[in-house]
């Protein structure tokens, strides 16, 4: 078993480099009955994904969370292996996650151009940075969420022995922090439809799922082929529903005062961080800034907003009303939820149920070339070799925080 | 009527190709063509933007009109040159430590931005080598940003995500943790209390949390000159306060203590008594950003960032538990959803008051409505005396004040310090809307009850 074995220490390919086809199963079913039984749902299941978007559709915010077992997508998958897919390019990476564009290893003759995102961790990774937790509430909370329009679609999840997979619908477009450093700032229609797409998201997170985001920034959304958000990175999100949780964690700017100051936080963080995000979409630059992250934490503890004179004032009320210090007195988690963020003047020009509906044209809709087109993200270094085993130890004590997923 | 000139010269580039091309789909071959043009136009725009703005003149503004990101219309969406400039900042220079102290910033170059700061980490530091500048920002874009624009050196690339390890509250499990308790002298205890009086983290501690995190501050013996007590580029799970001795800084450009007689980098500073060092430790766990020296023997104090945060969150937790516990308890709002509840206990401000204050004085507007936290009052009525009831912990008063404007029907005087926590009618109605509504859920008849003049003050627990 050389080759499972090499497998097991490098699971990706650096390079990018599709990996050899392998005819050996993941495990060692009892007899020949089990394996044909397995490939066939294998490839069953891999018909499928090849054809869920067909019976994609928008669902409404409560079918969403009623459907949640009868959802096409968002399952955790017995079958499906890493060879299953072809790795074709590094979309992205984060702190212990690279995410390809992968396409179906032979796949049937329509299939051929369908491609996902495949965002791994590796375990090792996941246990050094005490991540495990998090990862756990990611899988779960996109499982949940799988059919809002605005947020990545989870198709499936999967695991190895090394390895923990999620197979998600590919954003073409690439990055809003892209746009955004590239253009420095949006003018304010601009801004608008996108703070209305994520309003509708932190409406649905919060409201229908008691979900908390955690890590809102214009690095987390991207736009799909046809110019509408997703949100994407459910990392930090954490089902809290009534209670607050403690956890530290965010983006060092977008952090809202009562994080850092270990009070307790809850859904109030994301308005927070939504207000930040729309100035920064505005100005170029988030409002509290230093080198020195420290003397970031204590701007924001502080909470003085210093806004350019040309902004206009509806922009700065609602900036102002969601980055309040004081949790009960900000926007959004006052009396009205996002109904009243919604209800803001600001957002006068929106309408609601044709945004919700994607019946809006965005600002930007990525000029692509095919469905597999990559020329909107950047270009990542190869992964480096040789990394930490999983070593068995760490299978023993940590396993078993895994089997769900 | 002639052809504008552009037009020409597009016209004539493209037989050009047509002709060396011969393309077989003449249509789509022009339709190509066109394509590059424009991706080669919008480039272009967008690095002329650069130089003007490089030279400070007039600068094309980057709106967003429809879907070309680079729009050239001058007159599309809100942007104004004013947006370019945000107000000029003072700098801060509240804090005492060093570790918070600027150095002298780099220019608007992104991989010199970091390094030069004592007190900035991995999370950028990190993100400078996760990935190269985006495609788009083309050499002169990266390096050339208007200065104005960007008045505090702002750092374009992409930012990492940062998180501590995660906490949950002692008291939902079954162990009873305590925080560390290392015994001071007074005089050790007022110097930490200075030490620590102008660092933000610290200074919105209540006086228990204050007590807990000072107790559980550690000494730790410097023997000698010459030892390093946190490196450059390490991960830091320790804030320090000097007691006595010396400390030099050193900063190493390339973000990490290298080995060599060079390898500590350029001294930027030195600490001595009364100041601290690595304090973002307390937050997450960052590479450190700066190598600190003793210079002789030494003592420090040393905190680790879990028992600090969980000092808070046990203090905060432990809070909040109790003041759903009294809301629950509150007739007028019993009505309330857990969540309601929470988000209620979260808003309710802590106050404290010496023995013999007067808290709520009969006949006057009621505002705000008050659990009694700790310690003991007494309620008198005119003409009465003698108290006609008494409070202790957990119990409530003046919360009509929520629902109307009337006098408050009694005065309540603490007869020992007390700690009382409040909330206000704006409060109350900001959060969950008019209290009648939340009462009209159970029992319509309820308000009327109320309004009937039920006294609250004679109904305490
Ligand atoms: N569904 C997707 N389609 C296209 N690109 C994606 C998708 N999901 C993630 N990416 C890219 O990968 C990057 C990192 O993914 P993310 O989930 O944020 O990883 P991490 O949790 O490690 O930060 C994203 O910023 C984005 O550029």
């Amino acid at each position: 078993m050389a080759a499972a074995v090499h497998k097991l220490l490098h699971p990706h390919h650096p390079n990018g480099e599709p990996p050899p086809q392998s005819n050996e199963p993941p495990t060692s079913p009892q007899n020949r009955q089990d394996l044909a039984s397995m490939e066939y749902a294998r490839e069953e299941e891999k018909r499928i994904l090849a054809h869920w978007e067909e019976h994609k559709r928008p669902l409404s915010p409560g079918q969403i969370t009623e459907d949640a077992s009868r959802k096409i997508v968002g399952h955790s998958s017995t079958v499906l292996r890493q060879e299953d897919f072809e790795l074709i390019k590094t979309l992205g990476t984060g702190t212990f996650a690279r995410v390809w564009l992968v396409r179906l290893t032979n796949p049937q003759d329509g299939d051929r151009n369908k491609v996902f995102a495949l965002k791994i961790l590796r375990k090792v990774d996941v246990i050094r940075l005490k991540q495990v937790e998090h990862v756990r509430n990611e899988r779960n909370v996109l499982a949940a969420v799988a059919g809002h329009p605005f947020i990545t679609t989870m198709v499936a999840s999967f695991q190895d022995p090394d390895s923990l997979y999620m197979l998600l619908d590919y954003c073409p477009g690439g990055e809003v922090f892209s746009y955004l450093r590239r253009a420095r700032r949006f003018n304010e229609p601009t801004s608008q439809f996108y703070a209305a797409e994520i309003v509708l998201i932190l409406e649905f997170l919060h409201e229908k799922e008691g979900v908390a985001y955690r890590d809102l920034k214009p690095e987390n959304i991207l736009i799909d082929a046809e110019g509408h958000l997703k949100l994407v990175d459910f990392g930090f999100a954490k089902k809290v529903e009534n209670r607050e949780t403690y956890t530290l964690c965010g983006t060092p700017e977008y952090l809202a005062p009562e994080v850092i100051r270990n009070t307790g936080h809850g859904t109030a963080v994301d308005w927070w961080a939504f207000g930040i995000l729309v100035y920064e979409f505005l100005v170029g630059q988030p409002p509290f800034w230093d080198q020195n992250p420290m003397k970031i934490y204590e701007q924001i503890v502080e909470g003085r907003v210093r806004f350019p004179s040309a902004m206009s004032p509806e922009a700065r009320d609602l900036i102002s009303g969601l980055c309040t210090v004081d949790t009960s007195k900000r926007l959004g988690n006052i009396k009205g939820g996002a109904g009243a963020v919604k209800a803001h003047p600001w957002f006068r020009h929106i309408d609601w149920e044709a945004l919700y509906n994607r019946k809006i044209q965005g600002p930007i809709v990525p000029h692509l070339r095919g469905p597999a087109d990559t020329r909107n993200f950047d270009e990542y270094e190869p992964e480096p070799e040789g990394r930490e085993p999983y070593s068995q130890d760490m299978r023993e004590k940590w396993e078993d925080c895994f089997k769900d997923f | 009527m002639s052809l504008p000139p552009d037009y020409s010269n597009e016209i004539s580039a493209l037989n050009r190709e047509i002709l060396k091309a011969q393309p077989s789909d003449v249509l789509q071959f022009c339709a190509n063509f066109f394509l590059r043009r424009l991706e080669s136009q919008r480039a272009e725009f967008l690095l002329s933007q650069q130089h003007s703005s490089q030279r400070g003149g007039g600068m094309a503004e980057s709106t967003f009109p429809g879907s070309n990101p680079f729009g050239t219309s001058p007159s599309g969406g809100l942007s104004t040159s004013g947006m370019h400039r945000l107000e000029e900042e003072e700098e801060n220079d509240a804090i005492a430590s060093p570790t918070a102290a600027s150095f002298p910033r780099s220019d608007m170059d992104n991989t010199q931005a970091h390094s030069d700061t004592f007190g900035n980490f991995a999370g950028f530091q990190a993100s400078a080598n996760r990935s190269q500048a985006p495609k788009a920002q083309l050499p002169s874009a990266v390096g050339g940003v208007d200065p104005q624009s960007f008045p505090s050196n702002y750092n374009l690339n992409r930012r990492t995500s940062v998180s501590a390890e995660s906490l949950n509250p002692t008291s939902s499990l079954h162990d009873n943790w305590v925080p560390p308790f290392h015994q001071k002298t007074s005089e050790q205890q007022s110097r930490l209390k200075a030490a620590v009086a102008g660092n933000f983290l610290f200074s919105h501690l209540d006086d228990e949390q204050s007590a807990l995190v000072l107790g559980a501050l550690q000494e730790k013996p410097i023997p000698t000159k010459g030892i390093k007590v946190i490196q450059q580029g390490d991960v830091g799970d320790y804030f320090y306060v000097v007691e006595n001795g010396n400390f030099d800084i050193y900063v190493n450009k390339s973000g990490k203590l290298e080995a060599g007689p060079e390898g500590l980098g350029r001294k930027v500073g030195s600490v001595g008594p009364g100041g601290s060092f690595g304090e973002l430790a307390l937050m997450y766990n960052a590479p450190r950003a700066a190598t600190v020296v003793s210079t002789e023997q030494s003592t420090l104090w040393a905190l680790d960032r879990v028992t600090f945060r969980r000092i808070l969150m046990d203090s905060a937790f432990q809070r909040r538990r109790m003041y759903e516990g009294f809301l629950e308890e509150v007739q007028l709002l019993s009505s309330l959803t857990p969540y309601e509840r929470s988000k209620i206990a979260d808003a309710l401000e802590t106050r404290k008051y010496p023995a013999g204050t007067t808290i709520i004085k009969e006949g006057d507007v009621g505002e705000s409505f008050f659990i009694l936290e700790t310690g003991e009052a007494e309620v008198y009525k005119r003409g009465n005396d003698k108290p006609v009831n008494r409070y202790k912990k957990g119990d409530y008063f003046g919360e009509l004040a929520l629902l109307n404007d009337a006098p408050r029907a009694a005065s309540v005087i603490s007869t020992t310090e007390v700690k009382v926590a409040t909330l206000g009618k704006d409060g109350f109605q900001r959060l969950l809307g008019p209290v009648e509504g939340i009462m009209r859920r159970n029992d319509p008849s309820k308000v009327a009850a109320l309004d009937d003049g039920v006294d609250p003050l004679a109904k305490a627990r």
